[in-house]
C-alpha cells in the first residue's frame, strides 16, 4: 500500500474525524464569503470563497485516501471500482494513491496561495487582468510542487509552512490595521495554529507522534475559525 | 484623505442615517447626513425604493399648508443593515 508516511495506529480514524470537522468549517466560510460576493460582486470575495473551497476539497481527498487506507471494506470497494482500469493484479494501485495525494496537495497549496494573495491588501490586486494572469505562474508552481511532493512529502509541508507564515504575517498587519480587533486577532491566531500544525508535519519522519500533535493543532485552528465565524455572524 | 466609499457603503450610510433619525427622515436632512449630492441621493433612493429597503411617505402639514415627503426605513431595510454589519465584521476579521 502506498503511503506518504506512517501514522500511529491508535490515531487511525481519529484523524479522519478531525479532517471532516475542518472540511465542514472550511465549507461554512466558503459559503458565507460566496454570499457576500453575491451581494457586492467584488472579485476578492469570490477568490476567498474559492480558496476555502479548495481547502475543503483537499481535506476531502485526504479523508478519502485515509479511509481507503484504514478501512478494508472501503478499500475493497475502491479496488473493485478500479479493477477495470488497473487490471486484475492491481499493480498500478499506487497510481490511484498518487493521484489522490496530488489532488490533496494541489488544492491545499492553491487555497493557501489564494488566501495569501487576497490578504496582501494591494488595492488593485486581483482586479486588473495582469494581476490575475500572474496566478497562472503560481498555478504552474503549485502543480510542480504537488508532483514533486508525491515523491518527497516534506516539500509539500514546507511549502505550506512558508505560505502559512506569510498569511499569518498579513493577518498580524490586519490585526494592527483594524485597531486590534478581537475577531482579526482570532483569525490570526487560528492561522498561527494551523502553521504550527504544519511545522509538526514537516518533522513527522522523526517521530510519528508529531502527526498527532500536528492534526490536533490544525483542528484547534479550524475550530477557532468556526468560533470567529460564529461571533461575526451573530453581530446585531 | 479617506478612501472612496463603495456603492454598498453608500447604501449602508443612507440606511444608517435614516435609522439614526428613528427610522424617518426628510430627504434634505438625508442628503446632508449621508454626504451626497441631490442627484446622487435621488439615484440611490430610487434603487432603495425598488428593492423595498425604504419607502416614501407623504404627510400633509396644516401649518405649512402643503404636503412634505419623508423617507422611511422598512423592515427589510433594518434587516439589510444588520446583515451589512455582519458582513463588515467578517470582512475586517478576515482582512478582505
Amino acid at each position: 500500500m502506498f503511503r506518504l508516511f506512517f501514522t500511529p495506529g491508535w490515531f487511525n480514524g481519529i484523524d479522519l474525524v478531525f479532517n471532516i470537522v475542518s472540511l465542514i468549517i472550511a465549507l461554512f466560510i466558503a459559503g458565507y464569503t460566496w454570499k457576500i460576493y453575491k451581494v457586492n460582486q467584488d472579485n476578492k470575495y469570490c477568490y476567498f470563497s474559492i480558496a476555502f473551497l479548495l481547502i475543503s476539497i483537499s481535506l476531502a481527498f485526504k479523508a478519502f485516501t485515509s479511509s481507503v487506507l484504514y478501512y478494508a471494506p472501503i478499500r475493497d470497494s475502491v479496488l473493485v471500482a478500479l479493477a477495470p482500469a488497473v487490471g486484475p493484479k492491481l499493480k498500478f494501485a499506487d497510481l490511484f494513491y498518487r493521484g489522490a495525494f496530488f489532488m490533496q496537495m494541489a488544492s491545499m497549496l492553491g487555497g493557501l496561495l489564494l488566501i495569501f494573495l487576497i490578504s496582501q491588501k494591494s488595492r488593485e490586486r486581483l482586479r486588473k487582468l495582469h494581476e490575475v494572469t500572474q496566478i497562472a505562474l503560481f498555478v504552474y508552481l503549485v502543480l510542480l510542487i504537488s508532483v514533486i511532493s508525491n515523491f518527497k512529502f516534506v516539500v509539500f509541508y514546507l511549502t505550506s509552512v512558508v505560505l502559512l507564515a506569510l498569511v499569518v504575517l498579513n493577518y498580524y498587519k490586519n490585526y494592527l490595521n483594524t485597531n486590534r480587533n478581537g475577531n482579526a486577532y482570532r483569525v490570526m491566531l487560528a492561522f498561527l495554529l494551523i502553521l504550527l500544525g504544519n511545522i509538526n508535519f514537516v518533522f513527522v519522519s522523526v517521530s510519528n507522534v508529531l502527526y498527532v500533535f500536528g492534526e490536533a493543532l490544525v483542528l484547534i485552528g479550524f475550530l477557532l475559525l468556526l468560533h470567529t465565524y460564529h461571533r461575526v455572524t451573530r453581530v446585531k | 484623505m479617506a478612501a472612496r466609499r463603495s456603492r454598498l457603503e453608500l447604501i449602508f450610510d443612507i440606511l444608517l442615517a435614516i435609522q439614526n433619525k428613528g427610522g424617518k427622515i426628510k430627504p434634505t436632512h438625508l442628503m446632508y447626513k449621508s454626504n451626497l449630492s441631490h442627484k446622487l441621493l435621488n439615484n440611490y433612493l430610487e434603487e432603495l425604493i425598488e428593492k423595498e429597503l425604504v419607502m416614501i411617505e407623504e404627510e400633509f402639514s396644516r401649518k405649512k399648508k402643503k404636503s412634505t415627503k419623508t423617507v422611511v426605513l422598512t423592515d427589510k431595510g433594518i434587516g439589510f443593515l444588520a446583515e451589512f454589519r455582519r458582513m463588515r465584521e467578517f470582512t475586517n476579521a478576515f482582512g478582505l
